[in-house]
């Protein structure tokens, strides 16, 4: 689903946020991607959402080179990823129908047609019957549920996640975790990066580490869990 | 449209229903429509972030607009001398209106003469009688004081002052004529005054349609970076600059459909306001000239010349900001 060759990339001004970072992230697969902050987790999400674009190397998404994607393509490709922040990027003078129906309508749904995929997407982050709330009506777990539900509305192959329990207590973050997994259950493949070490063993996902900007470990040489080395090919 | 997920997508077990292109081209003009009367609503909801720029819009042109009609209407004062190379003959008091005749043929054949009309001493003597007010103190005169006149309408390419004064020449050199008279100097006086106006309003107009131009793009500009964030989440859950763009460009078209009823408005006031002029004017004259306002088509265009200002300037704006804001 995602490979990564000898992916580098340098900032301007020098500082080197990844440095020839291999790895291969099944299709269908969960996996985590930890490291210390400045590791360059988020830099490897963005390569992947397009919203960087590597230094050296090659990230290829489901067998196509992202170099080959023009400017103008962007935008499909991302139709195809879900993409989930730690500080929810939502819009905060519109409803949560209209921020969980924002993808939809760009694809070009009507709004009949979104609005029974939004109320699907509510009810399955839990939060069925509040699409007329403010975000700022929310509480900050709520409003992670809300930026998930916008993320998987269009139902993306691809999940990743920034961080996605950052500000939530160790309950909560649970919560989203089993989400993640549910998500994962019917086919989606999912990326999270956290730092939240303690979550992710319990979790026993395969598990990617960055460390100043290398990979140490990509999660398989060491590997608890048989289930994510058998997971389909591309 | 998906990319990268063409053939596998079915296979991946969440199950997808795609859009076809026939659904997607028809939504394409929904969502047209959907955007310009959310961008139209957006001005409804904050009416004095934009006010300005739509009055700055609406009485820009109405400078000019005005300056047209003016043009305009001292245009069809000077199409009432179109022919200003009118030349009056006054002929010889002996001639006998046998020879007066005969010369009036020989004139009429003339290359250059298009038409002769002659109004002999009697008729002159009697419309004189009838207008100047000296009706009884001519009765005492022994004879008639007036010559028999020709009016002389030279072709075409003679009625240019300097082929005219040529033709005066040439009939003053004719032995039953006394005076020729050309009246050109004052028609091409006015003419040269308005090509004088005609390119300063030109010259203007076009200023202040660049002025239009700059001001809506900056204030679709500050929308931009107002909604930089919105912009920004939109642009990563796969908006296409094209969609993002609509909307702004859709209002700088709604400042340009308001903006032009302004300047019909206001140009409607100002001529409103000049009429009055203008009439005492032309009474002093005794003419019959009546001041015409825009017509229904010249209102059009200026409609459409605001419309097109603003979309201009919004284009302009969303083009450079638009693709300018990448989400981090």
């Amino acid at each position: 689903m995602i490979k990564f060759e000898q992916v580098s990339k340098t900032y301007p001004g020098g500082f080197q946020a990844l440095n020839q970072v291999n790895f291969h992230l099944r299709a269908g697969e969960l996996a985590f991607l930890t490291g210390h902050s400045g590791a360059g987790k988020s830099t490897l999400l963005r390569l992947i959402a397009l919203m960087e674009r590597p230094s050296i190397g090659r990230v290829l998404i489901n067998g196509h080179d992202l170099r080959k994607i023009k400017r103008r393509q962007i935008p499909y490709v991302r139709r195809d990823i879900g993409v989930i922040f730690q500080d929810h990027r939502l819009l905060m003078d519109k409803t949560v129908y209209d921020n969980v129906a924002l993808p939809l309508l760009i694809e070009g749904y009507t709004h009949k047609e979104a609005a029974k995929r939004v109320s699907a997407s509510l009810d399955k982050v839990g939060l069925g019957g509040k699409e007329r709330h403010y975000p700022i009506m929310l509480s900050g777990g709520e409003q992670q549920r809300v930026g998930i539900a916008r993320a998987i509305v269009n139902k993306p192959p691809l999940l990743l996640a920034d961080e996605p329990t950052g500000n939530l207590d160790p309950k909560l973050s649970m919560d989203i975790m089993r989400l993640f997994e549910s998500f994962n259950s019917v086919g989606m493949s999912v990326l999270i990066a956290s730092h939240d070490l303690g979550l992710i063993a319990r979790m026993r996902y395969r598990t990617l580490t960055l460390k100043d900007g290398r990979m140490i470990d990509d999660g398989l040489a060491h590997d608890h869990h048989g289930g994510a080395l058998t997971g389909s090919e591309l | 449209m998906s990319l990268l997920f063409r053939s596998k997508r079915g296979e991946q077990g969440a199950k997808i229903t795609r859009i076809g292109p026939i659904r997607r081209f028809i939504m394409f003009f929904v969502s047209n429509a959907q955007q310009a009367v959310g961008s139209l609503g957006e001005l409804w909801r904050t009416p004095f972030a934009s006010l300005m720029t739509i009055a700055v819009l609406g009485l820009s042109l109405t400078l000019p607009a005005t300056l047209y009609v003016v043009v305009k209407n001292s245009q069809a004062v000077g199409q009432q001398w179109d022919n200003p190379a009118e030349i009056t003959a006054f002929l010889d008091k002996d001639l006998s209106s046998q020879q007066v005749e005969t010369f009036q043929r020989r004139v009429s054949l003339m290359d250059e003469v298009a038409e002769v009309s002659h109004i002999s001493r009697e008729d002159a003597l009697r419309e004189f009688r009838e207008y100047s007010g000296f009706g009884s103190a001519i009765d005492y005169l022994d004879s008639n004081p007036l010559p028999d006149v020709l009016i002389i309408t030279p072709v075409r390419d003679y009625s240019s002052s300097e082929r005219a004064s040529q033709l005066q020449r040439k009939l003053a050199s004719e032995n039953e004529v006394s005076e020729v008279k050309l009246d050109l100097d004052w028609v091409e006086r006015l003419q040269a005054l308005i090509q004088l106006i005609e390119d300063a309003l030109g010259a203007l107009a076009i200023l202040l349609c660049i002025a239009v131009v700059l001001i809506v793009g900056n204030t679709i500009r500050l929308g931009i970076l107002n909604r930089r964030d919105e912009i920004m989440i939109m642009k990563l859950v796969g908006a296409t600059d094209g969609y993002i763009q609509r909307p702004f460009l859709y209002t700088g078209a709604w400042y340009g459909v308001i903006g032009g009823l302004i300047a019909w408005l206001a140009t409607f006031l100002l001529i409103w306001w000049i009429r009055a002029a203008v009439l005492r004017v032309t009474e002093l004259y005794d003419s019959q000239f009546r001041l015409q306002g825009l017509s229904f088509n010249e209102l059009l265009i200026l409609w459409a010349v605001a419309v097109g200002l603003g979309l201009l300037g919004s284009w302009i704006a969303v083009r450079r900001h638009v693709a300018a804001i990448e989400p981090r």
